[in-house]
């Protein structure tokens, strides 16, 4: 019995997606209508580290970047999206504790090894974040939010990104696709799907 | 007779602190509905890629169209004022290359910003990994701002929207945005048919 079949026996099923949707788009609604601005997470990171620097170093005010986080206010932190991120952390947690779903392990094909999932997982989060400066957020606050107040750049932003993907994809199968038994593993990701 | 009107925070009928209280709240919210739906999983984010996996275009999707569908039937009967609600101004090139290598990131990693913040909340290990790698991709990147700043805002368009560019108003707009959303979701369970059959065959 693999891991995913252990999932279904013992934890909560996940929502339908389109039930998912409905939810994650009213939550949305909700917070522009609060607060004026959506959901986003990337900034929060960008922040973290602007503050991070200039707390060692006050010379890093003088790049242009990092001087931007600090024109409002003395710190960087004193922000929206970084107190909605620590919201999404204790939500994350919340409900993975009452699914029986909190668990301490990574997320990969079965065959793949540690090291390397943790190599990539790494290194794809250092050009993510490169990339979120350049787009001016990421998949929540520039993906979702423009596309759900139909802005352009989301749209392109969004296009670009799954053909980013895509293209490289060839290169990353063995780390998410199960290579022993793919018919199997796609039966059980419709029965906890759909 | 519509003194209140929605976003309650430009319209001045929330404090900055009662504001922040609310983003708490709804971070809460967005991190228990990223859960319930399987978006802490790397593996099920990036099966989007492989079309072993539709629930990440199909909650996006309709994620999408029920948040414009509230903004249309608000801003229809005058409770919102939608042009309010912050967007981002399209940078084109800054945005397709951004895009691609966010892409690219992504099939790496599995994992975006927020998904893994909800992802380190269930004990995701590899989304805690990733999270580091996106505080030394923020300090790379402030290194390199000052020689690449030229490009990171060069054709900005300011706020453009669906009906800036196709014409129409903010209902054709969203009658374009649901068209499209449905789409992809048509089209990837097309794609996801496809590489099934293509599995057996």
């Amino acid at each position: 019995m693999n891991d995913e079949e252990n999932e279904i026996v013992k934890c909560k099923k996940y929502w339908n997606p389109y039930v998912g949707g409905i939810v994650l788009g009213t939550l949305l609604f909700l917070t522009f209508a609060i607060a004026a601005q959506g959901f986003g997470a990337s900034g929060t990171f960008a922040r973290a580290t602007a503050q991070f620097l200039v707390d060692q170093d006050k010379s890093w005010l003088s790049n242009a970047y990092i001087a931007n986080y600090f024109k409002h206010s003395d710190s960087a932190l004193t922000n929206w999206t970084v107190i909605e991120t620590f919201g999404i952390l204790i939500g994350g947690f919340i409900s993975a504790v009452l699914a029986g779903r909190f668990v301490f392990s990574p997320d990969k094909a079965a065959s793949y090894s540690l090291t390397g999932r943790y190599f990539w997982a790494f290194t794809g989060g250092m050009v993510v974040a490169v990339a979120s400066r350049l787009a001016r957020g990421c998949t929540s606050g520039q993906g979702l939010d423009g596309m759900a107040t139909f802005s352009v750049g989301a749209w392109i932003f969004m296009f670009a990104t799954f053909a980013g993907a895509l293209l490289l994809s060839p290169l990353f199968k063995k780390q998410w696709v199960e290579q022993n038994q793919p018919r199997h593993e796609a039966t059980v990701e419709e029965a906890t799907h759909e | 007779m519509n003194d209140l009107i929605l976003p309650l925070y430009k319209n001045g009928f929330l404090s900055s602190e009662a504001n922040f209280f609310f983003a708490l709240i709804m971070g809460i919210t967005f991190g228990f509905a990223l859960e319930r739906t399987g978006f802490t999983r790397s593996k099920h984010i990036a099966g989007t890629f492989y079309f072993t996996n539709m629930a990440v275009p199909k909650i996006m999707g309709t994620t999408v169209i029920t948040a414009a569908t509230w903004f249309v039937i608000f801003s229809w009967f005058g409770w919102i004022d939608i042009s309010q609600l912050f967007t981002p101004a399209t940078y084109i090139w800054p945005y397709v290359v951004g895009g691609l290598m966010f892409g690219a990131g992504m099939v790496m990693a599995g994992y975006c910003p927020g998904t893994a913040v909800a992802g380190v909340g269930t004990g995701k290990t590899d989304a805690l990994v990733f999270l580091l790698g996106v505080v030394v991709g923020m300090f790379v990147y402030f290194v390199i701002y000052p020689s690449i700043s030229h490009f990171a805002n060069s054709s900005n368009m300011g706020v453009l929207k669906l009906q800036d560019l196709f014409g129409g108003n903010e209902y054709t707009s969203y009658i374009l945005t649901v068209i499209l959303e449905t789409g992809i979701i048509l089209f990837m369970m097309l794609l996801h048919k496809l590489s099934k059959t293509g599995k057996t065959a």
